[in-house]
């Protein structure tokens, strides 16, 4: 491959990324505030993907603004499943095996709520925007729906570190990451500021499902291979932090795109280069969420602490 | 004092307790034995045996759901007619018996798989198991057949790794998935003949990681093999399945210059793949994604982006057999849909052939079933070369079609000759 082609799957990898952290950033919001692994964040994403099928389908209302209707419906929907189900889960520092099996669970109702509604069929959603591409030359090609995706991604980010740092709801969450015991002491109220947390992780999860509508078919069991790569990334960034979602899913969207394509040189006889074939391409996510949790697990953004803090 | 609860109420202490423990303990009891009653009334094994009971094991959720539905539907369509013919003659009872189904869906999960078909065979005592979508699934099962002495006939898993273990009660109607490779191979070598493809082009191979894909690799490169001057094999890779990404594998298809592009793909990643096909503007000469290529979902989801692929697949709608054409309009009217896909059709022969060889057998013994199966042919066969019919290794084996997608949502058989509804179109147009 020349210089072009890599140059074109850095910016593949760069809108994977955007994907990534699309579909990551809810489940580190609930996570870092309530402690809560939350399982059911794959059904969220089946919803939002359904969610925008129906109003593409019945209302004609494009994908990109269901998406953006997503987050209030969205928002509402989780804050009732906290009332409904989520407040009763014991309090704890660490996500408890209650939790789990609760988000587990409530994760297979929306699946088989889902086969009652839409059936077991393959859906798509089909615009003219799904095939189209920016072509840049021959080589570089750049999907016109990956980049709205990516745009909606970096909007999020800004949204929520906006959110987090300037409004009071923020810093009750920051505080409640930080030590909720100290934030209860000084007023915070944590029942009030995780269920709206579990609202605004929820709202995120159905907005990234919406997106993700427009770039895979889905059916009831849409969102299962994502769960496990939005658990990398948030391991990867630190587990509750926004801008660590952001680092976590590039270094994962790259790393996953260039190490099919990049050749590992090795002695025999002589340097040969090997190639990781790219049914191996899953080895990458596990790998890298062992080596994360075993050399840092306190997150990738954990080594540019400790570097500020040594100097 | 009582605890008080989180919906404001208190917890009762001390005799209350007792007592209500008491009655709590008592009802459970009832209802366990009410339960285990029911159970024991309603198993299949104590069943009052004026029925046959044959266990179907499908994914009809999970990723598999479509394919494993429509195989369903297959299966049932067929017990329904033969029900509505009276059932099926056993010499041994004297009279005709009905077919009593016991569907499990296994949820796409190939561990689930084996252990609703161990589950089919043992607990419920089905006379026969059928099942085993696709070829992951239906490799998890089959090792259940020979433990258990029950016949298995899989209905939607191909790859030849599952006949060659030596198994005695595991039977396939599906043709080994080596000929998609073999019969794409011959069909691109005819159009080479025919002079639509110049000899010698180069060919790019992307297969998901799986027997089937290796198969198929494998009967394209023996037919290629056996041809010299043809193809010329340049890239061959393998790719996980249902992965979300496949941008650094098509960037090497792109980088190959490969004039023919063949894929192996389940459903979803045929539609995932395409799409990201499309999007990074590849053309090459000919398409295809094994047996996937005119099913109704992916048109749905890509549109014209479909056109021109050609699939090898097991059967089509446009086969023109009379009982290939009333098998499209029997499950029409049995599903209220039309049949879109081949997935049904050797699902329907299975649960026909098996009804064949329980009445051969003349009982319900499980190897006498198993020892007609081996003799058993199914001569008004839905499948193509309407014959159906097991291989010594329990697999059956019968000729593919091409078929190829034109515009507006048309779908031609392109190859054989003697069975084309349309001609063939090589090289496709430029997009």
């Amino acid at each position: 491959m020349n210089a072009l082609e890599y140059l074109d799957l850095l910016l593949k990898a760069l809108l994977l990324a955007g994907v990534y952290a699309a579909m990551a950033v809810g489940m580190t919001v609930v996570y870092g505030v309530m402690k809560i692994v939350n399982l059911a964040h794959a059904g969220f994403l089946m919803l939002g993907a359904y969610f925008a099928l129906e109003m593409f389908q019945r209302f004609h209302i494009d994908p990109i603004l269901g998406a953006v209707m997503a987050l209030p419906v969205f928002f509402l929907f989780g804050m009732a499943v906290h009332w409904l189900l989520v407040r009763w889960l014991p309090k704890s520092d660490t996500p408890t095996l209650a939790s789990l099996l609760l988000m587990f669970g409530f994760w297979l109702v929306l699946q088989n709520m889902g086969y009652l509604f839409w059936g077991n069929e393959d859906q798509s959603i089909l615009t003219p925007l799904t095939l189209s591409s920016v072509h840049l030359g021959d080589v570089i090609s750049v999907p016109k729906v990956n980049l709205v995706v990516f745009a909606a991604a970096v909007f999020c980010m800004i949204v929520l570190q906006v959110l987090f740092h300037r409004s009071w709801f923020g810093r009750s969450m920051r505080a409640l990451i930080q030590n909720p015991y100290a934030a209860q002491i000084v007023g915070v109220d944590d029942q009030r500021t995780s269920r709206l947390t579990f609202g605004l992780g929820t709202a995120f999860a159905g907005f990234a499902g919406a997106l993700l509508g427009m770039l895979y078919s889905f059916s009831p069991d849409f969102g299962r291979p994502f769960l496990l790569r939005s658990f990398v990334i948030i391991v990867l960034g630190g587990l509750d932090s926004i801008s660590g979602v952001a680092l976590g899913a590039v270094v994962l969207a790259v790393l996953e795109t260039f190490s099919t394509s990049i050749p590992f040189p090795w002695y025999h006889h002589g340097w040969n280069f090997f190639y990781l074939p790219p049914s191996y391409q899953p080895v990458v996510p596990f790998a890298l969420l062992v080596l994360v949790l075993v050399i840092l697990p306190k997150g990738l953004s954990s080594l540019f602490t400790r570097k500020w803090k040594a100097a | 004092m009582g605890r008080r609860l989180p919906w404001g109420g208190k917890m009762k202490t001390n005799s209350n307790r007792i007592d209500k423990y008491f009655h709590r303990s008592t009802l459970l009891a009832l209802l366990l034995l009410g339960m285990a009653a029911f159970s024991f009334a309603s198993s299949p094994a104590w069943a009052a045996d004026d029925t046959i009971t044959i266990g179907v094991v499908l994914p009809t959720t999970g990723s598999e759901s479509k394919p494993g539905q429509y195989q369903k539907e297959g299966i049932e369509l067929a017990i329904k007619q033969i029900n509505d013919a009276g059932g099926i003659m056993v010499k041994s009872k004297g009279k005709k018996l009905k077919i009593n189904e016991i569907f499990y869906d296994d949820g796409t999960d190939s561990k689930k798989s084996a252990s609703l078909a161990e589950r089919a065979m043992s607990s419920d005592n089905a006379v026969a198991v059928l099942g085993g979508y696709s070829t992951a699934l239906g490799t998890a099962e089959s090792v259940m057949a020979d433990r258990y002495k029950t016949p298995w006939i899989t209905t939607g898993a191909g790859a030849t790794a599952i006949f060659g273990k030596g198994y005695q009660y595991a039977f396939g109607t599906l043709s080994p998935v080596a000929l998609i490779g073999s019969t794409s191979a011959e069909f691109l070598g005819a159009m080479v003949d025919q002079g639509k493809l110049k000899k010698g082009l180069k060919v790019a191979m992307v297969v998901e990681n799986t027997d089937h894909g290796t198969d198929y690799v494998n009967g394209f490169n023996e037919w290629n093999g056996k041809h010299s001057g043809y193809f010329q094999v340049v890239m061959n890779e393998k790719f996980e399945l249902g992965a979300t990404d496949f941008s650094s594998v098509l960037q090497k298809v792109k980088s190959s210059h490969a004039d023919i592009f063949l894929s192996d793909a389940h459903l979803p990643d045929y539609i995932t793949m395409h799409r990201q096909y499309l999007q990074n503007g590849l053309h090459h000469q000919m398409i295809s994604y094994g047996a996937r290529g005119p099913e109704a979902a992916a048109r749905q989801a890509l549109g014209a982006g479909t056109d021109y692929i050609f699939a090898g697949i097991w059967w089509s709608g446009k086969l023109p057999y009379p009982q290939a054409k009333k098998f499209a309009a029997d499950y029409k009217a049995f599903t209220g849909h039309d049949v879109d896909s081949w997935y049904a059709a050797p699902a329907y022969d299975a649960m026909r052939i098996l009804a064949k060889a329980i009445e051969a057998a003349g009982s319900l013994e499980k190897t006498a079933i198993r020892d007609a199966l081996k003799k058993a042919e199914l001569t008004d066969s839905v499948l193509p070369g309407q014959k159906l019919k097991f291989a010594a290794n329990g697999q059956a084996e019968y000729p593919f079609v091409i078929t190829q997608n034109k515009p507006d949502n048309k779908v031609d058989i392109v190859y054989p000759k003697d069975a084309a509804t349309g001609e063939a179109v090589a090289p496709i147009p430029n997009r």
